[in-house]
């Protein structure tokens, strides 16, 4: 059942990208988690006003689940995603390793690139840290990088620019 | 006015003022049955006619178009003057469309796509039918020398391609496939077929629930076929779903037609009222797709569909370039479009045990929750106990198809294709060029992590802009990597 051509090499392994992402990207997701969590902490409020129900049971029990839940998300999330993401760029390629429950590896050759972007968010704004997205012809491809600190992110992009310039066709 | 520019057909004047009148005419229906029962004589919906006839007009006006410096321009509007270019080496796919008004008029709409999809796409409502065909020509045809060789296209168009709208394909054009009429016994057998039907009778419904004074007439009929048994239930449902999916099909493909000139562009052609054709420049097609949903497997049939840029809307089967034909069609026409025997119909690499039990739990777990609820009900609410016999043909049921998931499940790497199959219901083989692959992703979930599968995600312009090898081993995951895309793999191994 095996074609021929299939490589004699038994295991060629992919290892991981080569560089972390900042270690504020950490307080940046968790400060991420907490903002969701105040949108819940919100509605439990207002839900709490609205009922017109004498008994408030039904609101701890609902409101411990989302906490316990919450809690373990905004501790756990920003921790194993930081063991996770991490990216590396070489003069022919980009590669990038991100998420945490999902996880994907990421690799477009620079040659097919056709813009890059650097982004910044509010949170990412107060703790001086900048996201990069490649975007290749293929709605599909876009390859982001979180977390990183902006004077790399700002090397990066004139890197990916310089990079990218040289080449031609973007195989659409 | 600057050189070159090319205004619409003068007969689209006509074909305005009527897509207004189709779209309204429930409203106008209505005027005239109001009207019937009240004595006043005073018309003046009609005063809505000159307005109709001036926008039509003012569109005819202002819409401009010029080939000019390797850009084709599209100029509308009075006020708001909207100017749409497009590259000419941008071009990737040229629909011509022509309804029953348009063809009674001589007339299609032209639509070019271009790399960048929807919002990129320029819409000419409407040319002529021969200045339309000539401007694909012009279009698609700019590296043939036949065409480079004559004077720039910005003066008058140049006569190339004139083609009567019945006569055979041009010489030098190489006749592809031609729909056998046979082949409409497929058509009830494709989801697309019964989607057709349900909107069909969707579109009946709402439109005879207009007209109250016949609802005698469905009591009449629902008090008849409730009065049947259930088998002739089914089979009169049956009958009705087959024949809507029939009437759909011929609809869309009477008289398909696909044929390829002498520099690989691939037209088909289309449509018993509304006539269809569809060009897709040869240098912009990233592979092929053959369909074998369960129904079509079954008789021994599938279908073929072009994976390109261009066609981001897969609009009503644009991307077809089969319909549903016998398998000893379909194959050898895949070959002759992709001449690659072992990426076609070749064997593939089967996943291996970790997919077959992720395959058959995916399967397995919606179908004993429900099978688990209907116990659950006939215990709690004591429902009717002849539903749980759902419960073991649910559960066969599933078993079946995830075996039969796994069964599709496979991938393989020819020298110019990488090859990727999937599905039960849908299974579908796609052969993606490798120089079309422009970046990749290994994906993997928690469970996917545990057993030590991913799946594999080759990004391209093309088509769905990514196609998957699904729950594939980490290391063959690799190897296909390495194979395919070697110098990638060597700055990160």
């Amino acid at each position: 059942m095996e074609p021929a051509d299939v490589p004699v090499d038994p295991s060629p392994v992919l290892r991981e990208p080569a560089h972390r992402v900042s270690r504020r990207a950490v307080l940046m997701w968790t400060l991420q988690a907490v903002v969701v969590l105040a949108v819940l902490l919100a509605g439990q409020v207002a839900w709490w006003f609205v009922d017109d129900a004498p008994s408030r049971t039904p609101h701890w029990v609902v409101g411990a689940v989302w906490l316990v839940a919450g809690g373990a998300y905004a501790v756990a999330m920003p921790q194993w995603r930081y063991r996770v993401h991490r990216w590396e760029a070489t003069p022919r390629a980009i590669y990038t390793q991100s998420g945490w429950l999902w996880q994907e590896r990421r690799i477009a050759p620079l040659s097919r690139v056709q813009t890059v972007d650097l982004e910044r968010g509010p949170v990412a704004q107060l703790l001086g840290l900048a996201s990069v997205t490649i975007t290749t012809a293929s709605a599909a491809g876009p390859v982001t990088i979180h977390g990183l600190d902006l004077p790399v992110a700002r090397e990066l992009v004139d890197a990916l620019t310089a990079a990218a310039v040289t080449e031609a066709g973007d195989a659409t | 006015m600057t050189e070159g520019w090319r205004r619409l057909d003068a007969r689209m004047l006509l074909v305005h003022p009527l897509e207004t009148l189709v779209r309204f005419l429930p409203a106008l229906l209505a005027i005239v049955v109001f009207r019937a029962g009240s004595d006043d004589s005073d018309r003046w919906e009609l005063y809505a006619v000159p307005v109709l006839v001036a926008f039509g007009v003012l569109r005819w006006v202002t819409t401009r178009y010029r080939i000019a410096d390797g850009q084709i321009e599209l100029r509308r509007g009075l006020f708001t003057k909207q100017t749409t270019t497009a590259r000419l080496d941008k071009v990737r796919t040229i629909d011509l469309t022509a309804q029953l008004h348009h063809r009674a008029l001589g007339l299609a709409k032209v639509e070019i796509s271009t790399a960048g999809g929807q919002h990129d796409r320029l819409v000419l409502d409407s040319l002529s039918v021969d200045a339309g065909r000539r401007l694909r020509a012009e279009l698609l045809h700019r590296v043939d020398p036949a065409v480079t060789g004559l004077p720039s296209p910005t003066g008058t168009p140049v006569a190339v391609d004139v083609v009567p709208v019945d006569a055979p394909p041009p010489v030098g054009d190489e006749l592809l496939v031609r729909l056998d009429p046979s082949w409409i016994r497929y058509a009830p057998l494709t989801v697309t077929g019964l989607a057709s039907a349900a909107a069909i009778v969707g579109f009946a419904s709402q439109g005879l629930s207009r007209f109250s004074q016949e609802r005698s007439v469905f009591r009449d009929g629902a008090s008849w076929v409730a009065r049947l048994s259930w088998w002739v239930d089914v089979l009169l449902l049956l009958g009705v779903v087959s024949l809507l999916a029939v009437g759909a099909y011929v609809l869309t493909f009477w008289g398909f037609r696909l044929t390829r000139n002498r520099l690989g562009t691939l037209h088909t052609r289309r449509g018993l009222l509304t006539n269809r054709e569809t060009s897709i420049d040869a240098a912009r097609v990233r592979g092929i797709r053959l369909d074998e949903p369960l129904g079509l497997r079954l008789a021994g049939a599938r279908r073929l569909k072009v994976v390109t840029s261009g066609l981001l809307r897969e609009q009503g089967g644009s991307d077809w370039l089969c319909p549903p034909a016998p398998a000893g069609v379909v194959t050898p026409l895949a070959l002759r479009i992709r001449p690659d025997e072992a990426a076609v119909s070749g064997p593939l690499r089967s996943h291996g045990p970790a997919a077959r039990r992720r395959r058959l739990t995916r399967a397995l777990v919606p179908a004993g929750a429900v099978a688990a609820a209907l116990v659950a009900a006939r215990l709690l609410w004591d429902w009717h106990g002849s539903l749980l016999v759902l419960v073991p043909l649910l559960l066969v049921g599933a078993v079946a198809l995830g075996r039969d998931r796994y069964r599709a499940l496979g991938h393989t790497v020819t020298p110019d294709h990488l090859v990727s199959r999937h599905g039960s219901l849908d299974r579908q083989r796609v052969v993606l060029d490798r120089d079309g692959i422009i970046g990749w992703k290994v994906e993997q979930s928690f469970f996917q992590r545990r057993v030590g599968v991913a799946t594999l995600v080759a990004t391209t312009a093309a088509g769905a802009q990514h196609y998957d090898v699904v729950d594939v081993p980490l290391e063959q995951a690799y190897a296909v990597l390495a194979q395919v895309s070697p110098d990638l793999l060597a700055d990160f191994a």
